[in-house]
């Protein structure tokens, strides 16, 4: 009944059917828009979350951790593939992001990585590997309260960096009452100088808005007041205690040191809900072996040891750190990778040595971003000031250098971000100060990704955190072979091959005995492990025995190391199919079935 | 009476007898036996609800093993006063460990003196109206209930399940009463790889096999138990736990995970520091636990740098003008860079210092600060020495790696003293020292030519019974003293850090005292001696040891006299607490509305306001002085709000001035506050 004609018209609305619900357009792939050029709010990022755990119902696990101090919810995601195990039979990937409330950045890197993985799944063969093989955990915001206060009300680049929990800086029996203010409204905290023939500062010639220290004997023209706001307790002081007043990425227990040691601490380590929610999910999933904690700014990639008394880590995890560190520096070309203590700065109680040393997960860092100008920068070097002895023309030249670096900034915010994140100087009368005059770089106009910038920092620090999760342990089973030792005994030959760099069990874990070594099993009705050992010299035929003492299994005490085969031997008794199954537990689960013939 | 009567009859009165024994009496609280962690708590709420004017107890948490946590809270409760969490106030701590039951009850006892004299005596009535008591007298209460389980366990541990193997099962592997005593005691089995020899002298006890004297070990030792998980190990996993009086964040040790993997890790340390964090009045500690730290003041680590004196890094020395190779103190290079007006304005103190040049924690007690404990110290042994509690001072056991006392001292930053009350006393010397005999104390007060005179032999002697390194010769010394190099001082001085020899004499057994003492007081029941068993595993071992608590939890009767002791010494160091007070205000017209205001704050307590090393960790905070000005007055000279540091004791005094332009007659107050000494202020007047 179907002509020729007909049968061809039917034939492509078939094929036009099927390919609009094929997944084989990318497009069609992303079932959550998403856009990069944007900061999320805790609401929104709590929308976009849902929405995501709504597209990809089976992937995708959204929890709270908790609740913030002013009682948001501490947002946790897991992504694992149920159809290939569950999510702590595999080794564990984490990710968070703003633990201090100014470095929002980390965030939107965190919902990047999310997304690319789950809109990538079965299109590209790493995204359907990675999301099959591994687990992964997630805490895009680790300070939702603080994020909240930076986007949406006065800030400046470096604050509030801390939780919102009041505390009591200049001790005077009150907390937060002295915080800056927005005076000249125009949404952040800049900051205030005044006119002063006495002053210590000077207008840069070539730019009257950078203020310059005079040199000795010199006359000024201004004084920096410091921050924008007004003396609110009558002490004398201008915004000497601010909201909050610690920093959380100090308050971990690892070579915590109290404030003193540690400006920020608190009062004991995990004292906070933040860090405590998050230490708790650290702690729930020991799989995990491979860690990033974002923050801003400066393009880099840490590693700890965070302060010099902890030593560096041993040689064989400083392998798996530099593998991964230096093609990290090729995925996101500018960021150094560099070690906390040496390069940086002391941290005692962060969150990347406890990781490390009370996990056993190889953790990194990411300082996010960098000053977007200055195409001298080479020329120009370190914008710091070098230590040790210095001659009169190194004082000049640096100097020169620093104020070439101003005129850079000012460009900058001049012609590349058209003046969006800069206030000029305007005059102000101040209660305390008389007449001052406020301006400056606006909250998003320094370490925080410019807009134009975001999606390359989300995909370059994505692709980064991917290719670590990629290097996580992969075992495979490499060669089985059975011989028959008379009756019901077999000789079981099996070697584990790890194709990746990262051991399954870290060398620190070794060390400090922080978690279970490996297991391999046998499994099987009626089998019995007789006795095992690891070949140590196939050629030779030497076998290091390992004593099941009477279970099915023997513990595998250094687990698999990096590019690592390892051979074992099996004594046992039983017949038909049984199964080998090697239990690492951050180092995957995986099964291999032999017939006892 | 019938037969069905006089069961009756004889059974209420025999239950009578038994609950009248268990309950916690009210004019003795030390009576028959320990107090189990229920019946602490019991006593708690019995005083709570006994007086209701003194007396509010805070739960401040639960045991892991579901204890409850108890504060008591011990001061005058009137309108007229400020509120018990505005006074100064004193925290007493006990038994962190768990295991030292001794310290639990004097604990009891110096709460129960204290309610009791709070309407009696003078000083303990107005001392409740100006300051507040905080007491917890169990803090690790899991670790005590061992004491009062079927089986006596001695451990540290709360009870909180942890797999100390590794293995993937928790607590599967502990210890098993064998023999059936009561008691988890030790298991010695003879085995060829064994390194363990009785002792030559006493046989009962256990020492190490020593290959140099020609000695071949017999015995491999365990815990009594069995091998639960077939592992290979004995009791490796047992029900617990983290040793709570280890788990306080000075000088964690990370490396050692039955003190937790990382500080304030368990309940217990978590609502303790809860409260004293949130109890910013408190401003003194006394502990009653197994250190004392009054005559034992050896710290855990080592400083970076030397308790005070530093090298400034050649980055700073060179910009601040400084030598590089000189050592200075950290109130030197305060007071230089104050000098030098580095900071504009802000207030520079030896923890920014110490920041600033990356100094880390202190690990050594600050010399300002050990000056005031070794008079303390004098003071206590003079009160040991009066009482004759034959207390063995060269057992004083100093803080231990993340204790609570240390904490106190280095991050809390208050004066603390904790006492152990009780230990074993030394077996009675067979040689009775006599007025010839030499001793560390006469050394210190010996001339040259007096330490000369007593010859070679003498000396020798002296310096063996002390413990000195054999090449320490004596004819050495003598020349040391001789040329003047060295005096019979400093030797003392030498000595008295040095470690402390445990073990009596030559070649003791380091255990003997404990073993003499359980024989002769005990009558012998403080160890199990040695009886065979057949083993499941081991097979022929032998059950024996000291008895769990035979060092810790004495018979009550031998702790009463220490316990008094002690607690009238505690009670008496609540008169050295500090005080701000104000001694004076001055007001000088200097020109028509124009008038210099002075006011001189004191201190008369006999400790200074706060302590060196609770200044430079900055949770003893500077006292600060706020002029409350009316409308029309200014200042004109002077910070309207400024702080003082601290002050000294015993009448010291700091004036603070400023001038202040306003009306005659006009008011304004003068207010000092810290949260650790409270609030004074005065009202005054601008006039001549």
């Amino acid at each position: 009944m179907f002509n020729r004609i007909t049968r061809i018209f039917v034939v492509i609305g078939m094929l036009g059917l099927i390919l609009n619900f094929s997944p084989l357009s990318s497009l069609a792939g992303e079932k959550v828009h998403l856009t990069f050029d944007h900061y999320y709010d805790h609401a929104e990022l709590t929308q976009a979350l849902k929405a995501l755990q709504q597209a990809y119902p089976q992937m995708m696990k959204v929890i709270s951790l908790g609740k913030s101090y002013q009682g948001r919810d501490i947002w946790g995601v897991i992504l694992n593939n149920p159809k290939t195990g569950p999510a702590e039979h595999k080794p564990g990937y984490y990710m968070d992001g703003n633990i201090h409330g100014n470095e929002i950045q980390g965030t939107e890197v965190v919902l990047y990585t999310i997304w690319y993985l789950l809109k990538n799944y079965g299109e590209t063969e790493l995204a359907t590997r990675l999301l099959d093989e591994k687990a992964f955990y997630f805490i895009p915001t680790m300070n939702p309260d603080s994020r909240d206060w930076y986007i949406h009300k006065a800030a400046d680049p470096n604050m509030p960096r801390s939780g919102l929990i009041p505390y009591d800086n200049d001790r005077d029996g009150v907390a937060d009452e002295d915080g800056p203010e927005d005076l000249n409204g125009d949404g952040s905290i800049t900051l205030m100088r005044k006119r002063d023939p006495n002053g210590n500062m000077k207008p840069h010639p070539d730019d009257p808005r950078i203020l310059i220290p005079v040199r000795p004997g010199e006359k000024g023209e201004y004084i920096l007041l410091g921050l924008e706001g007004i003396d609110n307790d009558g002490d004398g002081l201008v915004n000497e205690d601010g909201p909050g007043g610690y920093d959380m990425n100090r308050n971990y227990g690892f070579n915590w040191q109290p404030d003193y040691v540690q400006r920020g601490a608190g009062d004991y380590p995990f004292c906070f809900p933040e860090t405590k929610a998050t230490r708790d999910f650290l702690l729930a999933h020991p799989n995990i072996i491979g860690a990033q904690n974002f923050h801003n700014y400066g393009g880099m990639i840490l590693r700890g040891p965070g302060a010099k008394n902890m030593g560096e880590p041993p040689l064989a995890d400083r392998r798996v750190y530099d593998e991964i560190g230096r093609k990290g520096e090729k995925i996101l070309p500018g960021y150094r990778y560099i070690v906390v203590y040496k390069d940086l700065y002391p941290v005692y109680g962060g969150s990347i040595d406890f990781i490390y040393n009370v996990l056993g997960a190889y953790t990194f860092s990411n300082e996010l971003d960098m000053d977007y100008y200055g195409t001298l920068r080479e020329l120009l070097g370190p914008a710091s000031p070098q230590r040790g002895e210095k001659t009169p023309e190194d004082e000049e030249l640096q100097r020169w250098r620093r104020y070439q670096r101003m005129l850079e900034e000012m460009f900058y915010h001049d012609h590349v971000l058209m003046g969006e994140q800069y206030t000029d100087w305007q005059p102000y009368k101040h209660p305390l100060y008389g007449d001052i005059e406020i301006g400056g770089v606006k909250k998003f106009g320094r370490r925080v990704s410019p807009l134009f910038k975001l999606a390359e920092t989300c995909h370059r620090n994505a692709a980064f955190c991917l290719y670590h999760a990629d290097q996580l342990p992969r075992l495979e089973f490499d060669g089985v072979k059975v011989t028959r030792m008379g009756g019901d005994m077999y000789q079981i030959d099996v070697a584990l091959r790890n194709t990746r760099v990262t051991p399954t069990i870290s060398a620190v874990a070794l060390q400090k005995k922080l978690h279970r070594v490996d297991k391999f099993k046998i499994e099987g009705p009626q089998v019995k492990l007789l006795m095992a050992g690891q070949i140590t010299d196939r050629l030779r035929q030497r076998v290091r025995p390992i004593d099941p003492q009477g279970k099915n299994f023997i513990w595998v005490k250094s687990g698999i190391p990096g590019y690592t085969r390892t051979e074992f031997r099996f004594l046992v008794k039983g017949k038909g199919k049984i199964k080998l199954i090697y239990d690492s537990l951050k180092g995957g689960y995986y099964t291999q079935t032999v017939d006892l013939k | 009476m019938s037969a069905r009567t006089k069961i009756f009859f004889y059974g209420t009165i025999v239950l009578f007898m038994i609950f009248s024994l268990c309950q916690p009496g009210l004019a003795d609280v030390l009576e028959k036996a320990y107090h189990s962690p229920k019946q602490v708590n019991q006593q708690l709420k019995t005083w709570a609800k006994q007086y209701p004017q003194l007396v509010r107890l805070h739960t401040i948490g639960k045991s892991s093993g579901g204890c409850e946590l108890l504060v008591l809270e011990i001061a005058r409760r009137d309108s007229r006063l400020p509120s018990p969490g505005e006074r100064p106030a004193v925290f007493i701590g006990g038994n962190p460990e768990g295991t030292h039951l001794v310290a639990t009850e004097a604990a009891l006892v110096l709460a129960e003196k204290i309610l009791s004299r709070a309407t009696k005596d003078e000083f303990t009535k107005k001392f409740l109206t100006t300051h507040t008591v905080y007491l917890a007298p169990l803090l690790n209460p899991d670790a005590a209930q061992r004491y009062f389980a079927r089986v006596k366990v001695e451990s540290m541990t709360n009870a909180r399940p942890i797999d100390d193997d590794l293995d993937e099962l928790v607590d599967e592997d502990g210890p098993e009463d064998l023999n059936k005593d009561g008691f988890i005691t030790q298991m010695r089995v003879k085995d060829p790889e064994g390194t363990w020899i009785p002792d030559p002298k006493e046989p009962r006890l256990l020492r190490r096999a020593d290959p140099k004297k020609g000695e071949k070990g017999i015995y491999k030792v365990y815990t009594e138990g069995v091998d639960n998980d077939g592992d290979g190990r004995y009791n490796e996993d047992p029900p617990g736990g983290v040793i709570v009086c280890q788990n306080f964040p000075h000088d964690f040790d990370y490396n050692n995970h039955q003190t937790g993997l990382w500080p304030v890790s368990e309940p217990e340390t978590i609502a303790l520091l809860k409260f004293l964090t949130s109890h910013k009045n408190i401003g003194f500690m006394l502990n009653f636990s197994s250190e004392n730290t009054i005559l034992n003041m050896k710290q855990t680590g080592r400083a970076q740098a030397g308790s005070d004196k530093v090298r400034v890094p050649r980055r700073f020395a060179t910009f601040l003008g400084l030598d590089p190779e000189k050592e200075y103190t950290l109130k030197e290079l305060v007071n230089i860079l104050k000098g030098m007006n580095i900071g504009g304005g802000m207030e520079i103190d030896e923890s920014m210092i110490a920041m600033m040049l990356g100094l880390g924690p202190a690990m050594d007690l600050d010399r300002q600060d050990r000056a005031y404990l070794e008079k303390i110290q004098e003071e206590y042994k003079e009160v040991l020495k009066k009482a004759s509690l034959k207390y063995p001072e060269k057992r004083a056991q100093g803080v231990m790696k993340g204790s609570l006392t240390a904490y106190a001292y280095f991050q809390y930053g208050v004066p603390v003293l904790a006492v152990d009350v009780w230990q074993v006393p030394e077996p009675e010397k067979k040689k009775k020292e006599t007025a010839e005999t030499l001793t560390v104390e006469k050394l210190k007060k010996m001339s040259s030519e007096d330490f000369l005179a007593l010859g070679e032999e003498k000396i020798a002697a002296f310096l063996k019974e002390q413990g000195a390194p054999p090449n320490f010769k004596a004819a050495t010394v003598m020349e040391m003293v001789k040329s003047g190099r060295l005096t019979p001082a400093r030797m003392a001085e030498f000595m008295a850090k040095m470690p402390r020899k445990t073990g009596g004499k030559d070649g003791d057994h380091p255990q003997a005292y404990l073993l003499e003492w359980s024989d002769k007081k005990l009558k012998g029941q403080g160890f199990v001696n040695w009886q065979p068993f057949d083993h499941p595993t081991l097979g022929k071992v032998e059950i024996g040891g000291f008895v769990p608590f035979v060092r810790t939890a004495p018979p009550v009767e031998e702790i009463k006299k220490a316990v008094d002791v002690h607690t009238d010494f505690f009670l008496d160091m609540l008169k050295k607490l500090p005080t701000l007070e104000i001694a004076e205000v001055k007001v000088k017209p200097l020109a028509d509305q124009l008038y210099k205001v002075e006011i001189y704050l004191t201190n008369r307590g006999w400790w200074p306001t706060s302590t060196a090393q609770g200044r430079r960790a900055r949770t003893a905070w500077p006292i600060r002085v706020e002029l409350k000005l009316s409308a029309e007055q200014k200042v004109f000279s002077g910070r309207r709000v400024t702080t003082v540091p601290y002050i000294e004791g015993s009448g010291a005094v700091k004036k603070v001035e400023w001038t202040i332009i306003g009306k005659k007659g006009s008011r304004l107050e003068i207010v000092a506050w810290t949260p650790r000494l409270g609030k004074v202020k005065k009202s005054i007047v601008l006039s001549k």
